[in-house]
Protein backbone atom coordinates (compact mmCIF):
# COMPACT_ATOMS: atom_id res chain seq x y z
CA UNK A 1 0.00 0.00 0.00
CA UNK A 2 1.45 3.31 -0.91
CA UNK A 3 0.99 6.44 0.70
CA UNK A 4 -1.34 9.15 -1.11
CA UNK A 5 0.10 12.00 -2.63
CA UNK A 6 -2.00 14.31 -1.26
CA UNK A 7 -0.56 12.96 2.55
CA UNK A 8 2.80 13.58 1.53
CA UNK A 9 2.45 17.24 0.22
CA UNK A 10 0.63 17.75 3.75
CA UNK A 11 3.12 16.56 5.68
CA UNK A 12 6.14 18.19 3.24
CA UNK A 13 4.09 21.50 3.78
CA UNK A 14 3.55 21.30 7.85
CA UNK A 15 7.65 20.03 7.71
CA UNK A 16 8.46 23.27 5.86
CA UNK A 17 6.00 25.66 8.06
CA UNK A 18 7.54 23.92 11.21
CA UNK A 19 11.33 24.59 10.45
CA UNK A 20 10.06 28.27 9.35
CA UNK A 21 8.58 29.07 12.66
CA UNK A 22 11.82 27.60 14.44
CA UNK A 23 13.99 29.24 12.57
CA UNK A 24 11.89 32.35 12.77
CA UNK A 25 11.83 32.11 16.65
CA UNK A 26 15.72 31.16 17.10
CA UNK A 27 16.89 34.15 15.31
CA UNK A 28 14.11 36.55 17.08
CA UNK A 29 11.72 36.47 14.58
CA UNK A 30 8.97 37.63 16.89
CA UNK A 31 10.60 40.56 18.75
CA UNK A 32 9.96 44.06 16.43
CA UNK A 33 12.76 46.61 15.68
CA UNK A 34 13.37 48.77 18.20
CA UNK A 35 11.33 52.45 17.49
CA UNK A 36 14.00 55.51 16.31
CA UNK A 37 17.00 54.31 17.46
CA UNK A 38 18.13 57.75 15.86
CA UNK A 39 16.43 59.19 18.48
CA UNK A 40 19.38 59.10 20.25
CA UNK A 41 21.81 60.02 18.27
CA UNK A 42 23.13 62.95 20.97
CA UNK A 43 24.38 60.74 23.40
CA UNK A 44 28.25 61.41 23.80
CA UNK A 45 30.23 60.20 26.33
CA UNK A 46 31.29 63.29 28.64
CA UNK A 47 32.69 64.71 32.01
CA UNK A 48 30.42 66.54 34.54
CA UNK A 49 30.02 69.89 33.53
CA UNK A 50 32.26 71.54 36.11
CA UNK A 51 28.69 73.52 37.99
CA UNK A 52 28.06 70.60 38.53
CA UNK A 53 28.32 67.66 41.65
CA UNK A 54 28.20 63.92 41.74
CA UNK A 55 26.23 61.43 44.37
CA UNK A 56 28.23 58.16 44.54
CA UNK A 57 25.51 55.30 44.88
CA UNK A 58 25.81 53.50 48.43
CA UNK A 59 28.28 50.23 47.35
CA UNK A 60 28.66 50.83 44.00
CA UNK A 61 31.11 52.72 41.66
CA UNK A 62 27.92 54.64 40.02
CA UNK A 63 27.79 58.03 40.32
CA UNK A 64 24.72 60.44 39.35
CA UNK A 65 25.55 63.52 37.87
CA UNK A 66 23.71 66.38 39.66
CA UNK A 67 22.75 69.80 37.94
CA UNK A 68 23.21 72.99 40.11
CA UNK A 69 20.23 73.85 41.80
CA UNK A 70 18.85 70.18 42.39
CA UNK A 71 18.21 68.65 45.35
CA UNK A 72 18.10 65.10 46.92
CA UNK A 73 15.03 63.65 47.48
CA UNK A 74 14.00 60.39 49.39
CA UNK A 75 14.30 57.31 47.25
CA UNK A 76 14.63 53.51 47.87
CA UNK A 77 18.01 52.31 49.80
CA UNK A 78 20.86 51.78 47.43
CA UNK A 79 20.15 54.48 45.00
CA UNK A 80 19.97 58.20 44.63
CA UNK A 81 17.53 60.44 42.98
CA UNK A 82 17.62 64.39 42.70
CA UNK A 83 14.73 66.79 41.66
CA UNK A 84 14.01 70.20 40.50
CA UNK A 85 10.75 71.90 41.59
CA UNK A 86 9.39 74.58 39.57
CA UNK A 87 7.71 77.70 41.39
CA UNK A 88 4.53 75.54 42.64
CA UNK A 89 6.52 73.44 44.03
CA UNK A 90 5.64 70.81 41.68
CA UNK A 91 8.76 68.57 39.60
CA UNK A 92 10.11 70.01 36.87
CA UNK A 93 13.13 67.31 36.57
CA UNK A 94 13.87 64.19 37.81
CA UNK A 95 17.33 62.20 37.98
CA UNK A 96 17.39 58.42 39.49
CA UNK A 97 19.81 56.42 39.53
CA UNK A 98 19.35 52.84 40.82
CA UNK A 99 21.35 49.23 40.75
CA UNK A 100 20.51 46.52 38.50
CA UNK A 101 17.96 44.50 41.06
CA UNK A 102 16.23 42.13 38.72
CA UNK A 103 16.25 40.75 35.61
CA UNK A 104 16.28 43.90 33.80
CA UNK A 105 19.21 43.63 30.68
CA UNK A 106 20.47 45.53 28.23
CA UNK A 107 19.25 43.10 25.65
CA UNK A 108 15.56 43.41 26.75
CA UNK A 109 15.33 46.88 28.15
CA UNK A 110 13.19 48.56 25.57
CA UNK A 111 10.26 46.00 26.83
CA UNK A 112 11.46 45.88 30.60
CA UNK A 113 11.05 49.11 30.97
CA UNK A 114 7.87 49.99 29.39
CA UNK A 115 6.48 46.52 31.08
CA UNK A 116 7.64 47.02 34.50
CA UNK A 117 6.20 50.82 34.44
CA UNK A 118 2.73 49.24 33.23
CA UNK A 119 3.18 46.83 36.18
CA UNK A 120 3.87 49.58 38.66
CA UNK A 121 0.62 50.87 37.50
CA UNK A 122 1.39 53.66 35.44
CA UNK A 123 -1.02 54.10 32.17
CA UNK A 124 -0.38 55.30 28.50
CA UNK A 125 2.46 53.94 28.51
CA UNK A 126 4.20 54.66 25.29
CA UNK A 127 7.56 53.83 23.90
CA UNK A 128 9.08 56.45 21.61
CA UNK A 129 12.18 55.21 20.90
CA UNK A 130 14.69 52.97 21.86
CA UNK A 131 18.47 52.25 20.86
CA UNK A 132 20.83 49.52 22.17
CA UNK A 133 24.72 49.35 22.13
CA UNK A 134 25.28 52.86 22.81
CA UNK A 135 28.34 54.30 24.40
CA UNK A 136 28.93 56.21 27.79
CA UNK A 137 31.89 56.78 29.99
CA UNK A 138 32.41 53.45 31.38
CA UNK A 139 30.62 50.83 29.35
CA UNK A 140 27.65 50.14 26.68
CA UNK A 141 24.38 50.97 27.14
CA UNK A 142 20.49 50.76 25.89
CA UNK A 143 18.15 53.55 26.31
CA UNK A 144 14.45 54.20 25.89
CA UNK A 145 12.41 57.24 25.78
CA UNK A 146 8.51 56.95 26.42
CA UNK A 147 6.07 58.31 28.38
CA UNK A 148 3.26 57.34 30.92
CA UNK A 149 0.95 58.90 33.55
CA UNK A 150 0.55 57.60 36.63
CA UNK A 151 -1.80 56.82 39.56
CA UNK A 152 -2.33 60.08 40.04
CA UNK A 153 -2.38 61.02 37.05
CA UNK A 154 0.63 63.09 36.82
CA UNK A 155 2.31 62.95 33.45
CA UNK A 156 5.49 62.14 32.87
CA UNK A 157 8.36 61.93 29.72
CA UNK A 158 11.36 59.91 30.50
CA UNK A 159 15.04 59.20 29.08
CA UNK A 160 15.62 55.56 31.10
CA UNK A 161 18.97 53.56 30.39
CA UNK A 162 20.69 50.41 31.80
CA UNK A 163 24.45 50.74 31.30
CA UNK A 164 26.87 48.46 32.17
CA UNK A 165 30.00 49.74 33.34
CA UNK A 166 33.42 47.47 34.43
CA UNK A 167 32.27 46.56 38.05
CA UNK A 168 28.46 47.59 37.96
CA UNK A 169 25.27 47.37 35.75
CA UNK A 170 22.99 50.53 37.30
CA UNK A 171 19.74 52.18 35.53
CA UNK A 172 19.54 56.07 35.36
CA UNK A 173 16.39 57.67 34.90
CA UNK A 174 15.56 61.22 33.65
CA UNK A 175 12.11 62.37 33.74
CA UNK A 176 10.22 66.11 33.18
CA UNK A 177 6.43 66.53 32.50
CA UNK A 178 5.90 67.00 28.97
CA UNK A 179 4.96 70.42 29.68
CA UNK A 180 8.55 71.07 30.77
CA UNK A 181 10.40 68.28 28.39
CA UNK A 182 11.45 71.06 26.14
CA UNK A 183 13.37 73.00 28.99
CA UNK A 184 14.69 70.10 31.11
CA UNK A 185 15.55 67.78 27.96
CA UNK A 186 18.99 69.55 27.63
CA UNK A 187 19.97 69.15 30.82
CA UNK A 188 18.59 65.59 31.14
CA UNK A 189 20.64 64.57 28.31
CA UNK A 190 23.79 65.82 29.88
CA UNK A 191 23.17 64.30 33.03
CA UNK A 192 23.05 61.01 31.07
CA UNK A 193 25.85 61.68 28.71
CA UNK A 194 27.85 61.91 32.15
CA UNK A 195 26.81 58.87 34.30
CA UNK A 196 29.47 56.74 34.84
CA UNK A 197 28.92 53.28 36.44
CA UNK B 1 6.37 2.44 -2.09
CA UNK B 2 6.70 2.11 1.78
CA UNK B 3 10.46 4.55 1.22
CA UNK B 4 7.07 7.20 0.84
CA UNK B 5 4.97 6.60 3.63
CA UNK B 6 8.41 6.46 5.52
CA UNK B 7 9.33 10.25 4.16
CA UNK B 8 5.56 11.53 5.22
CA UNK B 9 6.03 9.95 8.48
CA UNK B 10 9.14 11.48 8.98
CA UNK B 11 8.30 15.04 7.65
CA UNK B 12 5.37 14.62 9.75
CA UNK B 13 7.85 14.43 12.62
CA UNK B 14 9.75 17.48 11.93
CA UNK B 15 6.85 19.70 11.70
CA UNK B 16 5.90 18.33 14.82
CA UNK B 17 9.51 19.12 16.51
CA UNK B 18 9.43 22.49 14.49
CA UNK B 19 6.36 23.77 15.65
CA UNK B 20 7.16 22.57 19.06
CA UNK B 21 10.27 23.98 19.70
CA UNK B 22 8.99 27.37 18.51
CA UNK B 23 6.12 27.36 20.57
CA UNK B 24 8.35 27.07 23.64
CA UNK B 25 10.54 29.42 22.51
CA UNK B 26 7.65 32.09 21.86
CA UNK B 27 6.38 31.18 25.69
CA UNK B 28 9.42 31.94 26.84
CA UNK B 29 9.86 35.36 25.06
CA UNK B 30 6.39 36.32 26.16
CA UNK B 31 6.91 35.54 29.67
CA UNK B 32 10.23 37.63 29.78
CA UNK B 33 9.10 40.55 31.59
CA UNK B 34 7.83 38.70 34.47
CA UNK B 35 9.84 39.73 37.14
CA UNK B 36 11.53 37.25 39.81
CA UNK B 37 12.50 40.36 42.40
CA UNK B 38 15.77 39.89 43.98
CA UNK B 39 13.91 42.04 47.16
CA UNK B 40 10.62 44.39 46.54
CA UNK B 41 9.91 47.35 47.10
CA UNK B 42 6.31 48.37 48.52
CA UNK B 43 4.47 50.69 46.13
CA UNK B 44 1.70 53.03 46.95
CA UNK B 45 3.01 54.85 49.61
CA UNK B 46 3.50 51.10 51.33
CA UNK B 47 7.13 51.46 51.09
CA UNK B 48 9.93 54.09 51.63
CA UNK B 49 7.89 56.92 50.49
CA UNK B 50 9.81 57.93 47.55
CA UNK B 51 8.34 60.27 44.78
CA UNK B 52 7.87 56.51 42.86
CA UNK B 53 5.22 55.41 45.78
CA UNK B 54 3.64 58.77 45.56
CA UNK B 55 2.79 59.38 41.77
CA UNK B 56 6.10 60.91 41.25
CA UNK B 57 8.55 59.85 38.12
CA UNK B 58 8.85 55.76 37.73
CA UNK B 59 12.50 55.41 39.49
CA UNK B 60 15.05 52.72 37.87
CA UNK B 61 14.53 49.60 40.27
CA UNK B 62 13.63 46.14 38.34
CA UNK B 63 11.23 45.19 40.88
CA UNK B 64 7.39 45.94 41.10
Amino acid sequence: MSAHPRTIALAAFLALAGIAAFAAAGRGGDKPAQPHPQAFDWLRPASVPGSWSARRLPGSPARLPVPPGWRSARSDPGTRTVISRGPSGEIAGYLNATPRQGEESLASWDSFRVDHNRDEGDRDVDLLAAASGLRFGTGRGSCVLDSYRTETDARYRELACIVAGRAATTVIVAAAPPRQWRAEAPTLRRAIAAFTT
Amino acid sequence: MTHLKRLAASLAVVALIGGGASSLAFAHHRHHHHHHAMSSIPQHNGGDHDADNNGGPSDGDGNI
